[in-house]
């Protein structure tokens, strides 16, 4: 067995690694990791005033604090029923401007576009692509700029308050930025162009399901009170919870989301597949013009959505400081008293969808819960590392792995100290798989599936051990057919170790055995349809983690019984290594 | 490599990377940072990393796992001077501020539940020289660029860092801005290490002490202030910690025995 | 002493004409609640219906942070960036009174070309002011003036009475003589020395200086300072607010990218805990009382040995800043022996240092 792994990923905001574990032609296993150490920011919030919970949560990460700030400012009015100024909403949409742009073009130009024109780095990139550089420079400055005036400083600004803000930028400020937005607008189309036009690999293409932040009105925009999937489900904002099911991994300090069982993307990639067909001006003029079907499998595209999304900021920054001006007067902030309630506000921070769900009781904060955008793609990450990993396994491109990986990783712009609760691999057990075996089932007590289907040749082999196994009146076996029918894994918990028996196509010699976790299987999309219907049987997602297949390489699935001889040997080993 | 420039590594522990991003955000200077050393770990910024000795670690973040306790021992040992920067690195930052150890293992538990971490285990955050001797301290939440760039053009130049710390009401006045603890405002800004700029002042809100406290703070009497102005003491007791990390805990063990 | 008179409506007139030649800083409003000196474009800007801004108008003449110099191991060069012309207006007596007191501190022993390049290019424009609760400049005798400005002006309903105190001044009103009249008449007159004893009347609240210069020495040990000193939050507010406060660092800053360094002069204030720390980490005044002690020696005492007249001029600013009240009003009148109300002595903790 072999590991391949980017322990520090580098030019990814926070501290954190991939790795993929190759045994035989299978890629077994793949992680995306968070070495961060856990910093429980929904528990530090607890017990403060809801002033201070606004000024601390955002702390959670540096690089979308504005979007934090904006998310748990929805939150808190939504609770304390604040209705702000229309001129406090422009205001932050604006800050919220800023910080899509500068982390955008950061993100595009510093820490993506090395990978495609061969650098280590930006600075290195410098010498020969001086223009690129400089303009990716400016286009941060001046965002920054706008998150300065607008928030306080560029980091933690503490303007924003409930109820409005500290202070509104004088009709001056207000005028250089729109002007200076104005003098950016042909660097903002070169920027789309550059990156609308990169070659971006088809490796790992696949499908997934994309959400974001329903705007309204049929308007682009970056928040909302509704939730929209591209399957076109919709969700309002406090029942965020049924997309996003955060539970714990035990490679990983950040939580993990997944939609019906089924890993899901967001971020700028999300909101343009999404919303895409929303935008105007320019910016739809350009959508139409290299808006297409990879769009919508391939996550390498992010950075190409990326680029159309500063060019949708620059445009709406002019609108906005239009509709600002035309008030003329600064609204104090909105009185309130601190009563009992809770709010969940919605957000697109620059990597995606965040959610903050704010608590207040007796005058203090009593339950927090934050959703970050990293959290919900981790899974898709691992998902397209998986991917990619496997297809280049396959056509011998083993060499490319590494590489690759970085590339889908730092695509999704992971911010990993945002995702706050996020690590390590963890291994598959060393060795064979009699002392895997071994292992798992000494962990905790095992509950044995026998999977396939009779009538199918070598496919019965997981049900012929099952089978054997009751006979042999060994404890907690069941059959695929009982638990779907029956749901009978409904009574299992952490304490217990599923263990799968299928017949598993891993290009290997007939009969091979091989123990794979059920994430890997999860994140493998040939194998993956089978187990789905099991996966959404458990009510307790912590369990995936204590979840394993024992698959035997087929010689043919093919309509017909008995099992091949191979194949019966294996099965035969099976049982009686499980029955010593 | 041999170039006769200082070599630096900027490492970042746990927190929110703002520290490493305000040295990226130092836009017209950062060339000049980039030619006047030899930076040889700096991950936000670069996928070069090397582990060769280091005249100068700039290290950012708490402590917050056993990984990291052996990581920062490491970089002692490779830096001639270490350098904490941002309130996590120097105070513990706002994830230390559970002052029980306790406390922190039950909060972890309703996080985390009862998952074994299969990567490393984490411990309660705590600031870097509860494990290592720190040469130089430079606070914020994140650090302010002048501050930074100070400090960071002395070292360079071979000069010893000079320090030289004060109350956020110096630069709060130096702005003109009226006292918000005269308003009756809980502003936390005597209490606090300037370097802001007196940012929240200027914005008519309050400090919230986001640079940690500053030496020779004197809590006593801001506490007795703030009680007398009507706020209810654990109010206040809360929000004195929420930034200031491990770095008052005999304060608040003073209290207890008093009001006892 | 010439004195002439102009018409309110002349006023902008006037500001206009004379601020070509020079910059014009005058109060203004901040939000509401609050006024300081700024640098004017907009004549509609100015409030002169103040009583107190936040810093004293020394902050023109020398910034908190200005440069020095630049130097290299070959070279240095002198850095006056922060001279330039300017004119203040509307000073009121007791910052007036505050800047004489800086002008005879920066030429009496040594001679500072920073203050005074900046000073000699600075022309002050007085005016008069209206007391509140916390004016002492009465008992400091710094509520009328007589020298210091180059112009003062006196209002007197919709008319200005304006004194020329310098040839300066003289120049000023020449540049744009048809807006004044020079005849004031005897209503002008009656009206004038009126307002003045109302204005007398006005005053709130008066403490004995001429004590205080002996009780600063006799109460050196007084157990109030322990009390101030442990209610100082030592943020060294009052001591950046007077307008007599002249203390300040200098700071080397190498530049990245460059050879040379900058010279930087910032204020300090004596209340600050660092201030008296010296080479090896020894600090002679760590203790906040001590520090305390340090301040009103000099405003009640040591100027008055050497300059004649007490370090503080009755501006109120410590007042109306320092959050736990301490201040020349409470002081001043605790070390007379009266009891006063305030934080510091309500406050029964002892705190280290």
């Amino acid at each position: 067995m072999k590991k391949i792994s980017v322990d520090h990923l580098a030019r990814v905001e926070g501290n954190g690694g991939i790795s993929a574990t190759i045994d035989g032609k299978v890629v077994s296993d793949v992680k995306f990791s968070i070495y961060e150490g856990p910093r429980l920011i929904e528990k530090l919030t607890l017990g403060l005033t809801p002033e201070e919970d606004v000024s601390m949560s955002p702390r959670i990460c540096a690089i979308c604090t504005l979007s934090h700030k904006n998310a748990v400012l929805r939150a808190m009015e939504n609770a304390l029923q604040v209705e702000i100024h229309p001129k406090s909403y422009l205001c932050r949409e604006l800050m919220h401007m800023g910080e899509m742009i500068e982390s955008h073009s950061l993100h595009v130009y510093y820490l993506a576009l090395p990978d495609y024109l061969g650098f280590p780095n930006a600075i290195a990139m410098a010498s020969d692509f001086e223009f690129e550089v400089k303009i990716a420079l400016e286009m941060k400055h001046f965002a920054n700029h706008i998150m300065k005036v607008l928030s306080g400083r560029y980091i933690h600004g503490e303007n924003p308050i409930i109820g409005g803000f500290g202070k509104f930028p004088s009709r001056e400020e207000l005028l250089f930025i729109k002007n200076r937005a104005i003098q950016f607008m042909p660097f903002v189309k070169k920027t789309v162009e550059l990156f609308c036009e990169l070659d971006y690999p088809d490796v790992p293409e696949q499908e997934t399901v994309y959400a974001c932040c329903e705007p309204g009105n049929n308007k682009y925009g970056f928040w909302g009170d509704e939730i929209v999937l591209s399957t076109g489900e919709k969700f309002f904002r406090d029942d965020y919870k049924n997309l996003t099911n955060e539970y714990v991994v035990s490679h990983s300090y950040c939580k993990r989301s997944r939609y019906q069982g089924e890993p899901y993307s967001v971020g700028a990639l999300a909101r343009v597949n999404n919303l895409g067909d929303r935008l105007s001006g320019e910016t739809s003029k350009m959508y139409e013009k290299y808006f297409n079907k990879r769009w919508t499998v391939n996550p390498l595209f992010h950075n190409a959505a990326q680029a159309l999304e500063i060019s949708y900021c620059f445009e709406r920054i002019v609108e906005l400081v239009n509709e600002i001006l035309e008030f003329k007067e600064d609204p104090e902030p909105v009185a309130y008293t601190v009563k009992n309630g809770k709010g969940t506000g919605l957000v697109e921070a620059p990597r995606g969808l965040l959610i903050h769900h704010h608590e207040v009781k007796d005058g203090r904060v009593s339950n927090v819960d934050i959703v970050t955008p990293t959290a919900q793609n981790a899974e898709d990450i691992e998902k397209y590392c998986h991917t990619a990993a496997q297809k280049l396994l396959d056509s011998r491109q083993e060499d490319q792995i590494k590489p690759r990986m970085e590339l889908v990783v730092r695509a999704f712009d992971p911010c990993i100290s945002c995702s706050a609760h996020m690590a390590e691999v963890k291994h598959v057990p060393k060795g064979n798989w009699k002392t895997k075996l071994k292992q798992i089932t000494e962990q905790r007590s095992p509950v044995f599936i026998g999977v396939g289907k009779p009538d199918f040749r070598d496919d019965a082999s997981g049900i012929k051990i099952a089978e054997k196994l009751r006979d042999l009146k060994l404890h907690d076996v069941w059959l695929e057919s009982e638990i779907i029918r029956d749901h009978q894994l409904e009574r299992y918990n952490k304490q217990h170790t599923l263990i799968f028996f299928d017949a598993v196509d891993f290009n290997e010699k007939a009969g091979k055995i091989t123990v794979l976790s059920m994430e890997s299987v999860l994140n493998h999309s040939q194998l993956s349809h089978k187990f789905i219907p099991f996966v959404s049987n458990i009510k307790n997602p912590n369990m995936l983690n204590n979840a394993y297949v024992v698959g035997i390489q087929p010689e043919s699935v093919q309509e017909g019984t008995g099992l091949s001889s191979s194949v019966q040997k294996a099965v035969n080993d099976i049982i009686n290594h499980l029955n010593n | 490599m041999n170039n006769g420039k200082l070599k630096i590594g900027i490492f970042e522990l746990t927190g929110c990377a703002g520290d490493a991003l305000l040295i990226l955000d130092c836009e017209k200077e950062l060339l000049d940072i980039f030619k006047a050393v030899d930076i040889q770990v700096f991950l936000m910024a670069s996928s070069e990393v090397t582990d060769e000795k280091l005249d100068i670690a700039l290290v950012e973040g708490s402590v917050s796992t056993e990984k990291e306790i052996e990581e920062l021992k490491d970089i002692r040992e490779r830096a001639e001077v270490v350098v904490a920067i941002g309130i996590c690195a120097t105070v513990g930052g706002i994830q230390a501020r559970f002052t029980d150890p306790k406390e922190w293992e039950n909060k972890y538990k309703e996080v985390y539940g009862d998952i074994e971490m299969t990567h490393t285990k984490a411990v309660p955050s705590k600031p870097i020289d509860a494990y290592i001797t720190v040469d130089t301290y430079l606070p914020g939440c994140p650090i302010g660029k002048d501050q930074f760039l100070n400090l960071f053009t002395r070292v360079v130049k071979g000069n010893l860092p000079e320090r030289y710390p004060r109350p956020v009401c110096v630069t709060c006045k130096y702005n003109e801005n009226d006292c918000l603890l005269n308003k009756g405002i809980a502003c936390l800004g005597p209490l606090t290490e300037d370097g802001c700029g007196s940012i929240c002042p200027n914005h008519n809100v309050p400090c919230f002490g986001c640079w940690g406290p500053v030496e020779g703070a004197n809590l006593t009497s801001e506490y007795h202030l703030l009680q007398e102005k009507g706020f209810d003491i654990e109010a206040i007791k809360k929000q004195m910690a929420n930034y200031s990390g491990t770095k008052l805990v005999e304060f608040f063990k003073q209290l207890k025995k008093e009001s006892k | 002493m010439k004195i002439v008179k102009l018409k309110k409506e002349n006023l902008f007139p006037f500001l206009e004409e004379i601020s070509k030649e020079a910059d014009l800083w005058a109060p203004t409003k901040v939000e509401s609640d609050r006024h300081k000196f700024q640098a004017i474009d907009d004549l509609d800007q100015i409030d002169i219906e103040y009583t107190r801004t936040i810093l004293p108008p020394r902050k023109i003449i020398l910034p908190p942070t200005i440069n020095m110099f630049q130097a290299s191991d070959k070279e240095y060069k002198e850095d006056f960036s922060h001279v330039s012309k300017k004119i203040i207006f509307g000073i009121h007596p007791c910052d007036l009174h505050g800047l004489l007191i800086m002008d005879n501190f920066f030429t009496h022993e040594f001679y500072d070309p920073y203050y005074m390049e900046s000073r000699k290019n600075t022309l002050l424009l007085g005016h008069s002011c209206w007391p509140d609760e916390n004016c002492l400049c009465k008992s400091t005798r710094t509520h009328i003036i007589k020298e210091g400005y180059d112009l003062f002006f006196s209002k007197i309903d919709d008319t200005y009475i304006v004194w020329i105190g310098s040839s300066k001044g003289d120049d000023l009103i020449r540049a744009k003589e048809d807006l004044f009249e020079e005849d004031i008449s005897d209503k002008d007159i009656k009206k004038y020395t009126e307002w003045g004893d109302e204005r007398d009347k006005a005053f709130q609240t008066e403490i004995n200086f001429d004590s205080l210069r002996d009780l600063m020495e006799l109460k050196y040990d007084d157990p109030l300072w322990k009390k101030v000193g442990n209610a100082c939050l030592a943020c060294g507010s009052c001591t950046n607010v007077c307008p007599t406060c002249n203390c300040y660092n200098i700071q080397d800053r190498p530049v990245l990218g460059e050879n040379y360094s900058e010279i930087k002069r910032c204020w300090d204030a004596c209340t600050l805990e660092n201030y008296s720390e010296v080479a090896g980490g020894e600090n002679f005044r760590e203790k906040r009382s001590d520090r305390l002690k340090l301040w009103y020696t000099h405003k009640f005492q040591v100027y008055i040995t050497e300059y004649g007249k007490p370090g503080c001029v009755g501006c109120g600013r410590c007042i109306s800043t320092c959050p736990v009240d301490i201040n020349v009003k409470t002081v001043g009148k605790s070390l007379d022996g009266e009891k006063v109300d305030s934080f510091w002595n309500r406050l029964d903790k002892e705190v280290t240092k």
